[in-house]
């Protein structure tokens, strides 16, 4: 039998909703009674029809940050990954620009690319080898004698990206919301002069968190929890989050030296004319971010326990060790630490309701030597220590909030920020279900 | 109206970022290039003709001699064999004196290359006068233009570095200790490249500085260089225009508070540099980032510079009869102590060649021949193609492409496109010339590692490949 094969659909979009009217009625109830500065009710996370609607109305709509130019330095270099039901390859291209591609064959829907990440030509389907070029591009699919098949419809399918200051953002929208790029220009000057593209990866953690996304996220956006965090806190200072008039009586000694550690830092950052104030938007705008440098304690110039340099070369255009960390947080997937020696990336990918990936990589200066100028297991100590603290508190309070005892908590003062995450997240959600 | 020879304003010029030295490139390419390469003999004499690989003995003619500031003497010389010297910035020579006359045993001093490797027809020393010393006073009294020295060199490891893509530096200089730092200043301002160059300058009068003529003039037209000079004695005169007193954190806070992340390079008395280091070290800056010369020491510091001139003669003599790569006694690889040396813009490099890593199993003992003379050979054509792992041969033409071939005559070798574009057939080529058409179903560095696609090659060799 002799037929033509083309596209039933052109432009076919992503299916419309995950979701059923029924759980869409329900949710917009919870988000409509949710209580201002107060923790979400349990089913937000525990109810796999919120995660889904949650990958639909936040994940499937805004940018979120994938990785970094760092981990893709060469042309055919490529990561993967998935988060809820989707699934992407973010490849850099012949000409140092980045693709992001739909990790979904047009064939009959196999994962092209099977491996975390690695380096390709063309990228072929285990399946049945249906080959497309970098840009997703079909290039071959076997045929029969007189069996026709239209390559031109059938191109991996495409998502948007920005790449700013290297670090990689995907948004697999139709129309991606544009407050990002009103945003980049923003957080740009504070980020590139520490220079991603003459840096390398020194290591990269992915680890499973058994808890919704959003916990994870909370967790990160407060420091009222430090004291868990020993190692981390001999060098970021325990009192973030604080301001003068909230200062405990066990933080007030801390709470000078950070005083004093701040004045000297932006002092240091006007001589070399970098930026240093706070920039903090992260619920009063579709692209919710809070950029700055902050002070470190000890050495003040890296995440070690004397607050020495972990790596002893400088990134990109710095002249000193001595610039703190310049932080970066995202709604909602992402945050960052820049500094002078290394930078640490967090992402943020949801498997299910209770499941959570965070994948954190190191990067150091591209000539820095490992065993010469740093020691992996120096570098990574204190934020490996760091994330399975913060992956323990996470279960622990996933664990809670499918108990039918479990009641919605209030947000103390220093976790303004978590109140801004679950305000972002409130408004978005309800803009995508009104 | 004022008037100008110059019409044009001059602005900041745009430079590349870093330093790179002129022989960095000649020592990658030697490093880079492996033994068996076509034009390796080449590369390693391009190598061996600009970079300081390794101390010689040869035989320098005085040319000039000038007096200098602070009862210096500069000393300029060329080789007698008409080579240029080839050095490392901040390096020393051993030089021979004839003090007690032509025919008595020579006394043999070390003294700091004062001119740029950028300018290595000549090179300069500069002595400083020690009335009570043997050869110093014999050097400002006697050696003139034409007379002949035997030396050895270039000997140590305070340089700068090769590449640096930083290239921040914080120079501190106490008297005679300036000589190895002129060279350092010299260079830079020779080289282009966006550096950073500070120069604290110690001496104890306000005539006493040697190459102030040519610093400051440095210092005036090289936008990178900075110059500050202070009078490390007691009484500064009252028309003393510039900086007072021992070197101070609050000196050095004024005069790089960036010093935290730059390079050092110091050199001077020992006291001087001890307490150099101590304020380096408590504003911060590392061990690794700290390079000191010693001009006056103790017993167990004369020791080790005699120890590393002795090394640096063996060296010498060893490699005088040799070919080929030497080991470079103090390149960045070298285990020196004062490390910092910067690793090179953009590029890994190993100062000896290395032979890269065998990027695909091989198949080369003697017991199991790859050329194929034991395989059965079936086909027609006027090449042959020998299958490893079939152990069969496999004959054809010029214009054929070898994955239907080799199929035809039952060698396995997977497919799908058969045109270059999805990869399935690539299998490693172990020998042989191959011209390939392919869509982009193989990356460079796989072609580098040696394989390639048979589906859209033909041969241009015999082949063995590895299927």
């Amino acid at each position: 039998m002799n037929y033509t094969l083309t596209r039933p659909r052109p432009d076919t979009p992503a299916r419309s909703s995950l979701i059923s009217e029924d759980t869409e009625a329900e949710l917009s109830a919870l988000l409509e009674r949710r209580r201002k500065g107060y923790s979400l009710e349990g089913p937000f996370y525990t109810d796999p029809e919120i995660f889904k609607a949650d990958m639909e109305g936040i994940f499937a709509r805004y940018w979120i940050f994938a990785c970094s130019i760092a981990e893709i330095p060469e042309p055919g270099d490529y990561v993967t990954f998935d988060f809820g039901p989707y699934a992407l390859i973010v490849l850099r291209d012949d000409d140092g620009g980045v693709n992001v591609l739909h990790n979904i064959c047009r064939h009959r829907g196999a994962r092209v690319l099977t491996a975390e990440s690695g380096s390709t030509g063309n990228l072929v389907c285990g399946y049945h080898s249906w080959t497309y070029a970098p840009d997703g591009t079909l290039v071959h699919a076997s045929t029969a004698p007189g069996e026709k098949l239209d390559t031109s419809c059938f191109g991996l399918k495409k998502a948007h990206s920005r790449v700013v200051a290297g670090l990689v953002f995907v948004n697999i929208s139709a129309e991606p919301p544009a407050d990002f790029d009103d945003v980049i220009p923003l957080i740009e000057p504070y980020l590139e002069p520490h220079d991603i593209s003459k840096t390398k990866v020194a290591y990269q953690q992915t680890i499973v968190e058994e808890g919704n996304w959003k916990l994870v996220m909370e967790n990160n956006r407060e420091c009222y929890h430090c004291d868990g965090h020993p190692e981390l806190a001999c060098s970021l200072f325990p009192t973030w989050g604080l301001q003068e008039g909230m200062i405990p009586p066990h933080l007030e000694e801390v709470w000078e030296r950070n005083v004093e550690a701040k004045l000297a830092l932006e002092a240091r950052c006007d001589r070399y004319g970098l930026h240093h104030e706070v920039l903090e938007e992260l619920d009063t705008r579709i692209a919710g971010f809070r950029i700055s440098r902050e002070s470190l304690d000890g050495a003040g110039e890296s995440f070690s326990a004397t607050g020495r340099r972990l790596s002893k070369k400088l990134l990109g255009s710095l002249r000193d060790f001595r610039l703190g960390r310049c932080s970066l947080h995202l709604q909602p997937n992402s945050w960052f630490h820049f500094l002078s020696d290394h930078i640490v990336t967090f992402t943020v990918f949801p498997i299910d309701v209770g499941h959570t990936i965070v994948r954190t990589t190191w990067l150091v200066a591209d000539d820095a030597v490992e065993g010469v100028d740093y020691d992996v297991d120096e570098l990574t100590h204190v934020w490996k220590q760091t994330n399975l603290q913060d992956k323990a508190f996470v279960e622990l309070c996933q664990k809670g909030a499918a108990s039918p005892f479990y009641e919605q908590g209030p947000y103390m003062d220093s976790e303004y920020q978590v109140e801004a995450f679950i305000n972002w997240y409130t408004q978005r959600m309800r803009e995508h279900l009104a | 109206m004022s008037f100008s020879t110059s019409p044009i304003h001059s602005h900041e010029p745009l430079r590349i970022s870093g330093l790179e030295m002129p022989w960095n490139r000649a020592l990658r390419a030697a490093a880079e290039t492996s033994t068996n390469d076509v034009g390796r003999a080449e590369v390693a004499s391009v190598a061996r003709a600009l970079a300081p690989y390794r101390p010689q003995e040869f035989l320098a003619e005085c040319v000039e001699v000038c007096d200098e500031p602070g009862d210096m003497m500069t000393f300029m010389f060329r080789r007698v064999d008409g080579a240029p010297l080839s050095f490392r910035s901040g390096q020393y020579l051993n030089i021979e004196f004839p003090v007690h006359g032509p025919d008595a045993d020579p006394v043999d001093r070390s003294y700091s290359i004062s001119s740029p490797p950028t300018r290595p027809h000549t090179f300069t020393i500069t002595i400083k006068r020690d009335p009570k010393g043997l050869v110093s006073p014999w050097a400002h009294d006697f050696l003139r233009p034409g007379m002949v020295l035997d030396m050895l060199g270039p000997v140590g490891a305070f340089h700068l570095p090769d590449a640096d893509r930083r290239a921040r530096y914080l120079l501190l200089a106490a008297g005679a200790g300036i000589t190895p730092i002129m060279s350092m200043v010299y260079t830079i301002h020779d080289l282009p490249g966006d550096a950073d160059v500070v120069l604290l300058y110690h001496a104890t009068r306000p005539g006493g500085f040697a190459f102030s003529d040519l610093l400051e003039y440095l210092a005036a037209t090289d936008s990178r260089i900075k110059v500050y000079w202070s009078l490390g004695g007691h009484r500064a005169p009252d028309d003393w225009a510039w900086m007072a007193g021992r070197i101070s954190a609050g000196m050095l806070n004024e005069i790089a508070p960036d010093a935290n992340g730059r390079q050092v390079y110091a050199c001077g008395p020992e006291e001087y540099l001890r307490t150099a280091e101590e304020l380096l070290r408590s504003v911060g800056v590392d061990d690794t980032s700290i390079n000191m010369e010693f001009f006056t020491g103790d017993h167990q510091t004369r020791a080790e510079y005699a120890e590393e001139v002795a090394l640096a003669s063996d060296v010498a003599e060893e490699a005088a009869d040799a070919d080929g790569a030497e080991p470079d006694l103090y390149g960045p690889d070298a285990e020196v102590d004062g490390g910092g040396i910067g690793v090179p813009v953009n590029v890994h490099l190993t100062a000896t060649p290395v032979v890269p890593e065998t990027p695909v199993s091989r198949v080369s003992d003697a017991d199991s021949p790859i050329d194929g003379a034991e395989f059965a050979t079936v086909g027609e054509g006027s090449l042959t193609m020998s299958f490893v792992r079939s152990k069969l041969n496999v004959r054809i033409n010029p214009d054929e492409r070898i994955l239907r071939v080799a199929q035809r005559a039952g060698v396995r070798i997977p497919a799908n496109c058969q045109d270059g574009m999805c990869g399935t057939c690539k299998i490693v080529k172990l020998d042989g010339d191959v011209d390939m058409n392919h869509q982009g179903g193989i990356r460079a560095r796989e072609i580098d590692a040696g394989k390639f696609l048979p589906c859209c090659s033909t041969p241009l060799t015999d082949l063995v490949l590895e299927a």
